[in-house]
């Protein structure tokens, strides 16, 4: 009886093993490749999204329920998370990195659909919004740190934050509890109150936690929500950009996701 | 008088503590248990208030702890000791705590002179769950529960079962094996309340096979609970009208199988069970068997729609008091809509006793139904109002039934995801009969609690 136990097991792990196939290929974005996308899409991210990706899905009210933020709506609004300047489309790998990395907080990695997928449901995603067909979007470039991050680079990054008026939202210590955020004058593109980052959980940095991440959101602002692009002040001032990005990071224990 | 004032003036104390802790506390970033934590997210990815879920949630659960549409269990996998951390611990434990800090019981008694007898409790913590979930390899998920409950004492696996997902193909077949409560995947599942069950009570000194008095009735949705007066276990133990049993039971040992054949819309389960209240092992002369079909709409505009219908199939799954065996039958709908902030649910379900020894012919009733109606709403972002109608028409002997009609509700308040004050009250709307009988003499019960999930 024991015997025939383990064999009914072992075919069903294997069975139940058995029926993805991995594939590493970014496919070519044609009719076919949208097809397959809207399969994924209705298995995944419809709940959220709803099924003409206006963010509507019959789960997607409760995520943020009367505050910021909902599922993105892809026919219209812009996106937040993106390599691109304020304004303009995310990059396909733009999008490709949140599918795989999720949003901290609110959306879950989908590192467990295959590669192919993830691209074959981004190409559905794009086709929810006219405009990326309108070009391709160029990103910014985001060079790599030019020096590591040191006390004066800190102390250097701690003034720049209050000059740039960084505290006015995520106050005077990064805990996502300036003035602005206190009095509720925060609001995203839908009007839905939204708070401010805590910069103390750096798991909780929606658009990453390295250092080029940090740079990266600098740069390009987190657009629909109040986090404005930094890339006009900080043009020409490569250093304090840095600066800036490790005083950031010194907020944070450098650690994974164990939150209470 | 006093009674009551006290009790007041105490939940009010609770209430004013707690909500003003709300401001010196403010809510962090986000929150909590064992899958929100492995997954990095809020509770309401797939909760709509927990234990409720949404359709995303739903769906995760159907897929065997898996993301929709993901096979993802060889990520997370099994790793070499050495690479564990306590993180990794913590994607798969979670523990919740639900107790009532304080909690009222209005009583009339038969003798009219004593009028409303009031009873004040304080009972803090009722009830306490470890769980451990998640999926051991690509397809393969778990549950275990632990539960811990004051009042009866004690801790016991209250669930422990082995998902086989996907067989086959996606979404085609999932099996599970184990304790698990069967009703999960229709539209009203026995397990995901608002209105957290109450036991009945019982009077003391009662003997296998013989009518057992109630002093106080159970709040338990009617639709999922037993509903005969009169039944026993194999042991001789009498079945509590208000416990859910058959396919809504808590848990049950067996295998069932579930999927999506055809698409989203459209759901099946088909299950075997060693029988109603049945512990580990079988003792019963044959199996239950039992079937579900859903139909869903869940697409867009935040609203989603489904109905279930289920028959459940007993076999010599009961005794009455001549100790010989019945069958007893369940069958119902359920359905469940959802619209931003509001979701109700309803569930009615029809009991049969099949096979009725014939030397209770004429004293036993064969059928019973049950009625249960909810919803949930949050007002604001932080309360959910929530209200329940459970309608019992009880069957079983005829010289002990009693039918009964509740109505529920309640105001959570939630200080962060995963932590909620809440307020409850629970009120007979039949009259109360001039005999002196628990399911007809609880006039009222107030509750004032605390539901933590980490």
């Amino acid at each position: 009886m024991k015997k025939w136990g383990t064999v009914l097991m072992t075919v069903l792990v294997f069975l139940a093993g058995e029926t993805t196939v991995v594939f590493a290929l970014k496919p070519e974005e044609n009719r076919a490749t949208r097809e397959r996308g809207k399969i994924t899409f209705e298995r995944s991210c419809m709940f959220c999204h709803g099924e003409e990706g206006k963010g509507d899905g019959p789960a997607g009210w409760f995520i943020g329920r009367y505050s910021a933020p909902h599922p993105r709506n892809f026919t219209v609004e812009s996106f937040k998370l993106r390599s691109t300047i304020s304004g303009e489309l995310p990059t396909d790998q733009d999008l490709f990195r949140t599918v795989t990395q999720g949003i901290p907080g609110y959306m879950p990695s989908f590192n467990g659909l295959t590669e192919e997928e993830r691209w074959e449901v981004i190409t559905y995603v794009k086709s929810f919004n006219p405009a990326f067909k309108e070009g391709t979007p160029t990103p910014m470039p985001i060079p790599h740190p030019p020096f590591p991050s040191s006390d004066e680079s800190i102390e250097n990054g701690r003034a720049l934050y209050l000059k740039y008026g960084c505290r006015g939202c995520h106050g005077d210590n990064g805990y996502g509890d300036g003035p602005e955020s206190i009095k509720g004058n925060l609001k995203d593109a839908r009007g839905l109150p939204i708070a401010a980052g805590n910069l103390t959980d750096r798991s909780a940095l929606k658009n990453g936690s390295t250092p080029r991440d940090v740079y990266r959101s600098l740069m390009t602002g987190l657009d629909g929500s109040p986090m404005p692009s930094f890339a006009d002040a900080l043009n020409g001032k490569e250093n304090e950009a840095w600066d800036l990005v490790y005083y950031i990071l010194s907020l944070s224990a450098d650690r994974g996701g164990l939150r209470w | 008088m006093l009674n009551r004032l006290s009790t007041a003036l105490v939940a009010s104390a609770i209430l004013i503590i707690t909500i003003l802790s709300s401001f010196i506390f403010p809510d962090p970033a986000q929150a909590i248990p064992a899958f929100a934590r492995k997954y990095n997210v809020n509770c309401t990815t797939c909760h709509t208030a927990p234990p409720i879920l949404n359709q995303f949630g739903r769906r995760f659960l159907e897929n065997g702890y898996q993301l929709p549409g993901t096979q993802d269990g060889g990520i997370i996998g099994k790793k070499k000791l050495g690479d564990l951390s306590l993180d990794d611990v913590t994607n798969y434990l979670a523990l919740r705590l639900v107790g009532n800090a304080v909690q009222n019981w209005s009583v009339k008694k038969q003798n009219a002179a004593e009028g409303i007898e009031n009873k004040t409790e304080f009972t803090f913590p009722d009830n306490f769950v470890l769980f451990a979930g998640g999926t051991v390899t690509k397809n393969v998920g778990f549950m275990v529960e632990l539960g811990h409950d004051v009042a009866e004492g004690g801790t016991a696996v209250e669930r422990g079962f082995v998902t086989f997902n996907n067989i086959g193909a996606y979404n085609l077949a999932h099996l599970r094996v184990g304790k698990y409560d069967p009703s999960t995947y229709s539209s009203y599942a026995t397990v995901r309340q608002q209105l957290g069950d109450v036991g009945e009570s019982f009077a003391g000194g009662c003997v296998a096979f013989a009518p057992c008095a109630l002093t106080r009735a159970g709040l338990a949705p009617s639709a999922f609970a037993t509903k005969f007066y009169g039944l026993y276990d194999r042991s001789g133990n009498v079945l509590s009208p208000f416990a859910a049993s058959l396919y809504n039971s808590g848990a049950e040992v067996g295998i069932d199988i579930h999927g999506r054949p055809f698409g989203d819309w459209f759901l099946y389960q088909v299950g075997i069970l060693n029988g109603a209240n049945e512990g580990f092992g079988d003792s019963n002369k044959g199996k239950d068997i039992y079937g579900m079909v859903r139909f869903d709409y869940a697409r867009s505009q935040n609203f989603s729609a489904n109905i279930s219908g289920f028959i459940y199939h007993g076999n010599s799954n009961a005794k009455v008091q001549t100790q010989e065996d019945v069958n007893w039958h369940r069958w119902g709908l359920s359905a469940r809509a959802t619209y931003k902030m509001v979701d109700v649910y309803a569930a009615y379900a029809v009991d049969k006793i099949n096979k009725t020894p014939a030397a209770l012919s004429g004293l036993l009733d064969s059928t019973a139904t049950g009625l249960t109606i909810g919803a949930d709403a949050y007002v604001t972002d932080r309360t959910l109002l929530s209200v329940r109608y459970d309608n019992l028409d009880a069957g079983g002997m005829l010289d002990q039934r009693k039918s009964s009609t509740f109505v529920g509700v309640q105001a959570k308040y939630y200080l962060r995801t995963n932590v909620a004050v809440y307020v409850r009250d629970d009120f007979n709307i039949r009259k109360s009969e001039g005999g002196d009988t628990g399911e007809r003499n609880l006039r009222n019960a107030f509750f004032t609690g605390v539901d933590i999930v980490f």
